[in-house]
C-alpha cells in the first residue's frame, strides 16, 4: 500500500501537523485586529459580490433560489480547495530551515497546509449555518436529515486535495512554473466547475463534459446536502471515492518519487 | 542498550547530488525537454564516496575534514534528513541533530509554542515535551520571554533555546555540528557539560567540529574525511596530528607558491635572506613535538653599514592571537655595526606551544621602529602533542594525588 504511505506517515506525526495547523492560524492571526474573523469575511464578502451581481444583473434559475444560500456552500469549498492547494504549493519553501535541518517526515507540511484550510472552513460553518436558518424561517427552503452527509462529502474533497497537494508541494520544489500553472488552472476550474450554478444547468449534452471534471461530483455533493437537502446520488458517491482515491495514488507516487530531493533543494 | 550492537552502521554510503540540484529555478519546460526528471543519471557531484564505518554505542566519534569534504552531508545521511545514493546508514535509538540550532522556530509565534513544536520534531510526544518544559526553559535562561514571539528574540537567546530543546529531548544518538561556534564562552561551557553528561549517561555522540583541538579533547575517536572519501579513522589524537600534518603541508605548498607576495614591508636598507625553524638537530623542519628545543634562524644581509638596528620575532596562532615576541632590543642588547651577511639565531631549550598551527613573523628594524625589512607570516610550523590542553602554552607537567583518589589504568 505504498500509495498511502504519505497519509500513513502525516498520521503517525499528527500531533506535530496539529502544532502546524496551530501554529500557522497563531501566526496568520497574530498581529491582527480582527484575527480569525478575516477568514469568515472573505467568503462573506465574495458571496456578497455572486448574491448581488447573479440577483440583480442576470436572474438566477428558479431552482437555485434564494440564491445566496445556494451559493454559500460551495463558494466556502471552493476557497478550501484553491487556497490549500496554493498554500501548498508555498510550503516547502517556507518551510525551508526545517526540512533541511531536522529529520522530519516532509509529508507534515502538505498536510498540515490543507488541514489548516479545513479549519478556516469548518469556522465559516457557524454562518451557513445561520443562513440555513434565516431561510428555513422564511419559509424558502425545508432543511433535511441529507445535512448529515456534507461531513463525508467534505472529508472526501479533503483526501482529494490532500493528494493534489502533495503533488504539487513536491513539483513545486523543482519548477518554479507550478505555481503559476496551478494557479490558472484553478481560474479556468472554478467556471468549469458546478460552483456557481447547479449541474442541471449545463445542457444535457454537455454533461459528460461536467462529468470529466473531478471536482464536480464534490460541488453536487456540496449542493446537495447544504442547499437541496437530499441524499448525494450514489453516481456522485462513486466518482467522489474514486477521485479521492486517484489523487492518493497519484499524488502519493508523485511525492515519494521525489521527496528525497526535497531536503536538498527547498 | 546493549553494548553488542552498534549503535551507528555506515556502509559503503555514497551520496551523489543530482545535476537537476545546480539549477535552483529549473523550469517544467525545460524539464520536459531534456527529460530529467525521470532520468537518474550519474552525472552529479558526489559528496560523499563509499564511506563506511560504525559506532559502539557509547562512544563519541569526531568527525574533522576541510570545507567541501562532505561532513555535512554524512550528518545530514545519518539525521535521515537524505538518503545515500547508495549503501546503507543506519541508526539505532533515538537521535537529535543539532545542525541548525533554531532552524525550526516560527518567527511569530512564542517561544512557548515553538518548544512544543520543535519538541514534536525531535520526535517527543507532548507528555514528554510537558515534562521537560522548565528545564528548558531554565537551561535556555527565557524564563521572561516565553509568550512573546520568537522574533523578538536576540540570537543569543534563540541559539541556547535550540539547543535546550535539543540537549533535553534524551536521545541515544546527538548529532552535533559546529554548534558551539555561534554562543558565547557561557554557553559553549554548558553545553560541553551536557555533552559530558551524555557521554557519562553511554550515549553515543557524532561532533563535528572545526574545532580540531576540541575534538581531540572531546573525543575517543575520529575520523577524517577528505573530498568525500574516508581519510582515516583512529584515535581522536593521532587522527587529528595527521590532518593537522596535511593541511601544514598544503599550506606550506601553497605559501611557496606565492613566496615573496605575503606581507612584507620595509625600507630594504637591510633584508631577510631566510627564516627558517630548526630542530633539536638542527634541521630546519615545519613540524615540531611540544616540549622539543627548536631554533629560529634567520640570514639577514645589509648592504651598507648599520649603526642602527634590532632584529625580532614573533609567533602567533594562525588565528592571529600573539603568543610570544621578543626582539634584541627588548633585551638588552646595544646596537653598534651591522655591514653584510649575518646569522642571527633564537635558540629555545624548550617549546612548550599547545598543539596546533603556527605562525612566525621575523623583522629586522631600527630602534625607533621603522622597518627595514618586515616578513609578516614568515614560516608556519606545527606542533604536536600527544596530551591535550586548552591555550597555547603546553608546560611540562606532573599530577600527583595522594588521600583517598583512585585512578584508573
Amino acid at each position: 500500500m505504498t500509495f498511502l504511505s504519505p497519509l500513513r506517515r502525516a498520521w503517525a506525526h499528527r500531533a506535530l501537523v496539529a502544532a502546524l495547523v496551530r501554529r500557522e492560524l497563531a501566526a496568520r492571526y497574530r498581529a491582527s485586529a480582527l484575527g480569525f474573523l478575516w477568514s469568515l469575511l472573505n467568503p462573506l464578502l465574495l458571496l456578497l459580490v455572486y448574491a448581488t451581481v447573479f440577483r440583480f444583473v442576470f436572474a438566477p434559475r428558479a431552482d437555485v433560489r434564494p440564491y445566496a444560500l445556494f451559493l454559500f456552500g460551495g463558494v466556502l469549498a471552493w476557497g478550501f480547495v484553491s487556497s490549500s492547494l496554493l498554500d501548498a504549493i508555498e510550503t516547502f519553501r517556507s518551510n525551508g530551515p526545517l526540512l533541511r535541518k531536522t529529520t522530519v517526515a516532509p509529508e507534515v507540511f502538505p498536510a498540515a497546509a490543507v488541514l489548516a484550510r479545513l479549519v478556516h472552513l469548518v469556522l465559516a460553518l457557524p454562518i451557513l449555518g445561520a443562513a440555513i436558518v434565516f431561510a428555513a424561517v422564511r419559509g424558502g427552503v425545508a432543511p433535511g436529515a441529507a445535512l448529515a452527509e456534507f461531513p463525508i462529502v467534505l472529508a472526501l474533497l479533503a483526501l482529494t486535495v490532500f493528494g493534489a497537494a502533495l503533488a504539487v508541494s513536491a513539483l513545486a520544489v523543482h519548477f518554479g512554473d507550478v505555481r503559476d500553472v496551478v494557479a490558472n488552472l484553478l481560474t479556468l476550474a472554478f467556471f468549469v466547475t458546478p460552483v456557481l450554478y447547479p449541474t442541471e444547468a449545463v445542457p444535457e449534452r454537455w454533461r459528460w463534459l461536467l462529468r470529466a471534471n473531478p471536482f464536480a461530483s464534490f460541488f453536487s455533493g456540496v449542493h446537495d446536502t447544504l442547499f437541496h437537502f437530499r441524499p448525494v446520488a450514489w453516481s456522485d458517491w462513486l466518482w467522489m471515492a474514486g477521485t479521492a482515491a486517484a489523487a492518493l495514488v497519484v499524488g502519493s507516487a508523485v511525492f515519494e518519487r521525489l521527496r528525497d530531493s526535497l531536503a536538498e533543494e527547498a | 542498550m546493549s553494548g553488542a550492537e552498534p549503535a551507528i552502521v555506515v556502509a559503503g554510503a555514497t551520496k551523489i547530488y543530482r545535476r537537476y540540484a545546480r539549477q535552483a529555478h529549473g523550469t517544467l519546460k525545460s524539464a520536459l525537454l531534456s527529460r530529467r526528471v525521470s532520468r537518474r543519471g550519474e552525472g552529479g557531484v558526489v559528496a560523499l564516496d563509499a564511506v563506511s564505518f560504525t559506532v559502539a554505542p557509547g562512544e563519541s566519534l569526531g568527525v574533522i575534514g576541510s570545507n567541501g569534504s562532505g561532513k555535512s552531508t554524512l550528518l545530514k545521511l545519518l539525521a535521515n534528513i537524505m538518503r545515500p545514493t547508495r549503501g546503507s546508514v543506519a541508526v539505532r535509538g533515538r537521535l537529535a541533530a543539532l545542525l541548525e540550532l533554531g532552524a525550526g522556530f516560527h518567527p511569530e509565534i512564542s517561544g512557548r509554542d515553538n518548544i512544543e513544536i520543535t519538541g514534536l520534531l525531535l520526535g517527543l510526544t507532548k507528555k514528554e515535551i510537558a515534562a521537560r518544559f522548565d528545564d528548558v526553559v531554565r537551561f535556555a535562561g527565557v524564563e521572561e520571554f516565553l509568550d512573546a514571539p520568537v522574533k523578538t528574540y536576540s540570537s543569543g537567546m534563540a541559539v541556547r533555546l535550540g539547543f535546550a530543546i535539543a540537549a533535553h529531548s534524551d536521545p541515544d544518538v546527538l548529532l552535533v555540528d559546529e554548534v558551539l561556534a555561534v554562543g558565547d564562552e557561557a554557553f559553549a561551557h554548558r553545553a560541553l557539560e551536557r555533552f559530558s553528561e551524555f557521554e557519562r549517561a553511554g550515549k553515543t555522540l557524532v561532533f563535528v567540529s572545526h574545532d580540531l583541538g576540541l575534538v581531540a579533547q572531546r573525543c575517543r575517536r575520529a575520523i577524517w574525511l577528505d573530498h568525500g572519501r574516508l581519510a582515516a579513522d583512529g584515535p581522536a589524537g593521532e587522527v587529528v596530528a595527521r590532518y593537522r600534518e596535511r593541511v601544514a603541508a598544503e599550506e606550506g605548498e601553497r605559501r611557496s607558491a606565492v613566496a615573496g607576495l605575503g606581507g612584507r614591508i620595509g625600507s630594504g636598507v637591510a633584508s631577510i635572506e631566510v627564516v627558517r625553524l630548526l630542530d633539536r638537530e638542527g634541521r630546519p623542519t615545519a613540524r615540531l613535538r611540544s616540549g622539543e628545543a627548536a631554533t629560529v634562524e634567520m640570514v639577514v644581509r645589509a648592504p651598507e653599514a648599520l649603526s642602527d638596528f634590532v632584529f625580532g620575532v614573533q609567533i602567533s596562532t594562525v588565528a592571529g592571537a600573539i603568543v610570544f615576541g621578543t626582539n634584541t632590543a627588548l633585551e638588552g642588547f646595544r646596537a653598534e655595526r651591522f655591514a653584510g651577511d649575518a646569522r642571527v639565531a633564537i635558540e629555545i631549550p624548550a617549546l612548550d606551544l599547545a598543539p596546533g598551527v603556527y605562525a612566525l613573523d621575523a623583522a629586522v628594524h631600527a630602534r625607533g621602529g621603522a622597518p627595514y625589512d618586515y616578513r609578516r607570516d614568515a614560516l608556519r610550523f606545527e606542533v604536536t602533542a600527544e596530551r591535550a590542553g586548552t591555550g597555547v602554552w603546553s608546560p611540562a607537567r606532573r599530577w600527583s594525588f595522594s588521600g583517598g583518589v583512585r585512578w584508573k589504568d
